[in-house]
C-alpha cells in the first residue's frame, strides 16, 4: 500500500518535472490579444457561436477564422470594446483585425 | 526467431490491424481523415506516442512494478505515462508546426484516450512479450494505424467530389467505406 503511494508520487513528480522542462524548451509566445478578448467575453461558455467555449471564439476571432460577431449573450458595450481593441491593436504580424458587428 | 518477428510485424500491421480488425482508435480514424495532410500528421503523432509509451511502460512494468509487487497498478501508471507523452507531443507540435497543430485540433489531446495506445501497452504485458517482440509489436501496430488512416483519407478526398446519394453524404458513406476496407483487409488473412 505504502509502496504504491510512494511509487505514484515519485512517478508523478518525475513526469511533471519532465513536462515542466519541456514547457520551457517548447515555449511559444502566445498572442496576448486572445487573452484580452477572452477576458472581455461573457464567459458563459454557452457554445452559441459554434466554437468550443468563449476562449475558442476568441481564438477564432484573433486567428481570422471568423470575421463576424457571433456572440449573442455579450453586452453591447463589451462587444464594442472588443471590436475597437481588435481594430486598433496590431498583432505579432503587424496586422489589425476588422470584425463586422 | 527472426521469422517469428517478421510474422508478428505483418500480423500487427496488416492482419490484426488496430482499426479494421480490432475496432480500436475509431475516433481519430473518422475525425481527422478528411485531409491527407492532417491524416499523415495524426499518423506520425500516434506512431511517436505509441512507440514511446510502449517502451516506457514496458520498462516501468518490469523494472519498477514487478519488483515492488505492484502489478495491479499497471493501468493507472500507464495512463499517467501516456497522458504525459501526449502533452509533450502537443507542446512539440505547437512549437514546431502550428499549422499541423491547428488542423489536428481537439484530436491531438484526444490521443490520450486513443485506445490503441493503451491496448499496445497492455498487450505487451499480458502476452508476456520479450523485448524484441515488444519492440516489433509496438512499432507495427501504430504503423498499421497510420497506414489505414492515410489510405482512408485518400479515399475520403475522392469521396468529396464523388456523386454520393444525398442521404449518404459525409460520415455515413465514410463508415461504409471503412467497412469495405475492413473486408478488403480481411482478404489478406491468407498471406501467412
Amino acid at each position: 500500500m505504502l509502496s504504491a503511494i510512494v511509487m505514484m508520487i515519485v512517478l508523478g513528480s518525475l513526469l511533471g518535472a519532465g513536462l515542466g522542462i519541456a514547457a520551457k524548451v517548447f515555449h511559444v509566445e502566445p498572442d496576448t490579444r486572445v487573452d484580452y478578448v477572452t477576458s472581455h467575453l461573457p464567459g458563459y461558455n454557452c457554445g452559441g457561436c459554434g466554437y468550443p467555449g468563449c476562449s475558442g471564439f476568441a481564438d477564432a476571432l484573433v486567428s481570422g477564422d471568423t470575421s463576424s460577431w457571433q456572440c449573442k449573450p455579450c453586452k453591447p458595450d463589451a462587444k464594442a470594446e472588443i471590436i475597437e481593441y481588435l481594430a486598433t491593436t496590431p498583432g505579432p504580424d503587424g496586422q489589425t483585425i476588422k470584425v463586422k458587428g | 526467431m527472426i521469422g517469428e518477428l517478421i510474422t508478428l510485424l505483418i500480423t500487427s500491421v496488416l492482419l490484426n490491424n488496430a482499426v479494421l480488425n480490432q475496432f480500436l482508435g475509431l475516433c481519430p480514424f473518422m475525425g481527422v481523415s478528411r485531409k491527407k495532410s492532417s491524416a499523415l500528421g495524426m499518423g506520425v503523432a500516434v506512431v511517436f506516442v505509441i512507440v514511446a509509451a510502449g517502451i516506457v511502460t514496458y520498462g516501468l512494468y518490469h523494472l519498477v512494478l514487478v519488483p515492488l509487487n505492484l502489478e495491479f497498478m499497471d493501468l493507472v501508471t500507464f495512463i499517467l505515462v501516456i497522458a504525459s507523452l501526449v502533452q509533450l507531443t502537443e507542446m512539440f507540435l505547437k512549437k514546431s508546426s502550428p499549422a499541423l497543430y491547428k488542423s489536428l485540433g481537439v484530436y491531438l489531446p484526444l490521443i490520450t484516450t486513443n485506445c490503441v495506445v493503451l491496448n499496445v501497452c497492455l498487450v505487451n504485458i499480458s502476452n508476456g512479450y520479450d523485448i524484441a517482440h515488444m519492440l516489433v509489436y509496438t512499432i507495427g501496430t501504430p504503423l498499421g494505424f497510420a497506414l489505414v488512416l492515410y489510405i482512408f483519407s485518400c479515399i475520403r478526398e475522392r469521396l468529396e467530389v464523388a456523386d454520393v446519394p444525398q442521404c449518404f453524404k459525409g460520415n455515413p458513406i465514410a463508415l461504409i467505406v471503412a467497412g469495405l476496407m475492413a473486408m478488403a483487409f480481411s482478404g489478406l488473412a491468407g498471406i501467412i
